[in-house]
């Protein structure tokens, strides 16, 4: 691991978990597998407070177990799952906008949690969306279920692996570790429930929702001991399948950039006939013919078909080479040259960082030199700059360490945490004057009351907190925008790199 | 509402036709706010400014953006070969514009020409095709033609780069702690107060 990759996993850790995990966290991402024991001797921690990091960490599938031969069983830290981390705001997002609010709180929340099963997350999201909702109004639980139905069929939210059902009926010693495995059938199989239920509010005052005084309220807090009828069912976020969703995201979008709208909303059209079909790292799309793409354009897009033939031409005949005729039947047969865009995309980006770290001229140079291969080969003239070998190692080596990708995040959170402390003062004395409104406003103060206790807070003071909020907010999109870098350079190397 | 920026993209169609079409059928205030944009060129213009300069409020200005990029969207569904076609321009056509325009105080010839072209095929901004040419078609050497055209990049700068540390100089150096750090950064400062 080089030190920038523990250096940002370790400030990942530490804002999302606290020290303990932090620490015992960041020692298996430097020495590898470990047993228990040795982690807490290494570590100079109780194995009790090992094993509840361990708990978390494996909770959030950032540490995973193996059973060894002897019986023993060892950790081992998923470091780019730490970095995924870094992601989860894209994640909730995309579900945003695929599944509004309701989507939005599901994949966070499954995301906050690790793992959930099916029940406990719509309870939590009904809840959660009935507080937004004006007074009166709850959000019922079928409406959440569906919406989690939708997201499990697109395979955004899958089933987590579970025990054996054998296991404990075998011959011989228990396991010390389970083993969980996971049909590939059942990866989305949603469970038969039937949830009926509205969200609640959590409210201060006496009464709730439905009126009853708080004390008998308690009395019903006990439908915590009833059977949970989905129990031992765990669903978590399915990463793999929001990053094929941000890959045709960044093909459509270099399309449109390239030729036209129309021309991105075809090829829109074949990467989501493909979703399921194709899997991630494959060189290319199945075929599609013209009449079946035709046939799954948008409603509404009104283009003949002959227009739609004339614009598969152009993709295909076009020097980007993103898309290709594979055969004739069906009115022609095409395929989205994944492997090709991905390198594109790849290239792009470091003629994008070329360009703004050293100016036009290197790019150009960067730029031919990365074509000379292709010049060779046409035996044109030969423009000797650094042997094509040389350069493709060097494009290689410029991709694969993403050492100063990562040590740039890390620099902009330690400035985001640093403009935080230097204003914690400030922030502190800024939530407990909000606290004493909230509790003012509950118990029905009077307008001049609260207005006394917000001119606590002063003028260039608001002044202050405003700018802290704003560059907070800036330093939080960057780290976002320089992950996205990281992930269109990834796809790249991950697609090469993966056997068929 | 966010402000946003706007200009008119190298058009699919033959320029004269689109303008054409785009008259066609739209009022005064239309004409007048493509106007504004053409006026602004490759610079873009911020839609604040299109606001001012044409005295018209926020919700007529969405509705002609509306309509306008309607338009240039059915303008391409209509004929993508034809515009593709024309978006094209041989070293030949461009060699003879240049040297009408008058703007070199040099005789340039058309491998000259040619150069330059790839100087900016090597910017990214141009792509070029080579195609067979019939003996004797004006611009065609030994059978073939090389025809350009303008190309946008398929990404924008990309997430590294609009980050400070992106286009540091002193990236190397610097470490928490340090002398130079990410707390007391000024290329950071300069960012955050833009």
């Amino acid at each position: 691991m080089t030190q920038a990759e523990i250096k940002l996993c370790s400030l990942l850790l530490q804002e999302h978990f606290g020290e303990i995990v932090e620490k015992i966290g960041v020692h298996l991402i430097r020495t590898g597998s470990q047993p228990l024991r040795v982690i807490a001797h290494d570590t100079r921690t109780s194995p009790d407070q090992v094993k509840k990091a361990l708990c978390v960490l494996i909770q959030h599938n950032l540490v995973t177990y193996q059973v060894h031969k002897r019986g023993t069983v060892e950790y081992e830290a998923q470091c780019s799952r730490v970095l995924r981390m870094l992601r989860y705001p894209r994640y909730i997002y995309t579900a945003k906008t695929l599944y509004s609010d309701t989507g939005e709180l599901i994949v966070e929340e499954l995301l906050l949690n690790g793992k959930m099963t099916m029940s406990a997350l719509v309870k939590r999201v009904a809840d959660r969306l009935t507080e937004t909702m004006e007074d009166g109004k709850t959000m019922d639980y079928a409406e959440v279920s569906s919406t989690f139905v939708r997201l499990a069929d697109t395979h955004f939210v899958q089933r987590c692996p579970l025990v054996s059902p054998t296991e404990n009926s075998e011959p011989g010693p228990p396991q010390p570790a389970p083993t969980l495995v996971i049909n590939e059938n059942d990866m989305y199989l949603v469970p038969k429930l039937s949830l009926i239920g509205k969200g609640k509010r959590r409210r201060s005052s006496e009464d709730d929702a439905t009126g009853e005084p708080k004390a008998k309220r308690l009395k019903h807090s006990t439908d915590n001991k009833e059977p949970i009828p989905d129990d031992g069912i765990y669903w978590q976020a399915n990463l793999d399948r929001f990053h094929q969703h941000f890959r045709d995201q960044a093909i459509v979008s270099a399309v449109a950039n390239r030729m036209d709208q129309t021309s991105s909303e075809i090829v829109r059209t074949m990467l989501r006939m493909s979703e399921i079909t194709t899997p991630s790292s494959a060189p290319f799309t199945q075929p599609l013919s013209s009449n079946e793409i035709f046939r799954s354009l948008p409603t509404g897009y009104n283009i003949s078909k002959q227009v739609l033939d004339q614009y598969l031409t152009l993709l295909a005949d076009d020097p980007l080479e993103f898309v290709g005729k594979s055969g004739d039947s069906g009115g022609g047969m095409y395929v989205i040259n994944l492997h090709k865009v991905l390198g594109s995309l790849a290239t792009a980006t470091l003629e994008s960082v070329v360009q703004e770290r050293f100016g036009s001229r290197c790019a150009r140079i960067f730029r031919l030199v990365l074509q000379k291969k292709h010049l060779e080969q046409k035996q044109v003239e030969d423009f000797a700059m650094i042997p094509a070998k040389e350069a493709k190692d060097m494009l290689y080596k410029m991709l694969s360490e993403n050492f100063m990708l990562l040590q740039s995040i890390a620099n902009l959170i330690e400035r985001r945490q640093f403009e935080t402390k230097e204003n914690k003062r400030l922030l502190e004395k800024s939530q407990r004057v909000e606290a004493i409104i909230a509790s003012m406003q509950a118990t029905g103060a009077e307008e001049a009351q609260l207005q006394e206790i917000e001119e606590m807070i002063t003028a260039p003071e608001r002044q202050q907190i405003e700018t802290l909020k704003r560059n907070v907010n800036k330093l939080d999109a960057s780290e976002i925008q320089v992950d996205e870098t990281i992930f269109l350079l990834e796809s790249y190397i991950e697609s090469n790199t993966k056997r068929q | 509402m966010a402000e946003v920026k706007v200009k008119l993209q190298p058009p699919d169609a033959d320029p004269v036709e689109i303008e054409n079409s785009k008259m066609k059928g739209s009022d005064n205030q239309e004409k007048l706010v493509y106007q504004i944009i053409e006026d602004a060129g490759n610079k873009g213009i911020w839609s604040r400014d299109i606001r001012y300069k044409s005295n018209l409020p926020l919700t007529e200005i969405n509705k002609i953006f509306k309509n306008l990029e309607a338009e240039t969207a059915r303008e391409s569904k209509q004929n993508p070969m034809i515009q593709r076609n024309s978006s094209f321009a041989s070293s030949h056509e461009v060699w003879k514009y240049i040297c009408e325009l008058g703007i070199s105080k040099v005789e340039l010839s058309m491998e000259d020409i040619e150069t330059i072209l790839n100087t900016l095929i090597y910017d990214g901004k141009v792509e070029m095709t080579i195609i067979a040419a019939k003996e004797g078609t004006v611009g065609s050497v030994d059978g073939h033609m090389k025809l350009y055209r303008a190309v946008n990049p398929i990404i924008p700068p990309t997430g590294l780069v609009r980050a400070p540390c992106g286009l540091c100089p002193v990236f190397d150096d610097c470490h928490e702690g340090g002398e130079i750090s990410p707390s007391n950064c000024i290329y950071m400062t300069e960012w955050l107060e833009f």
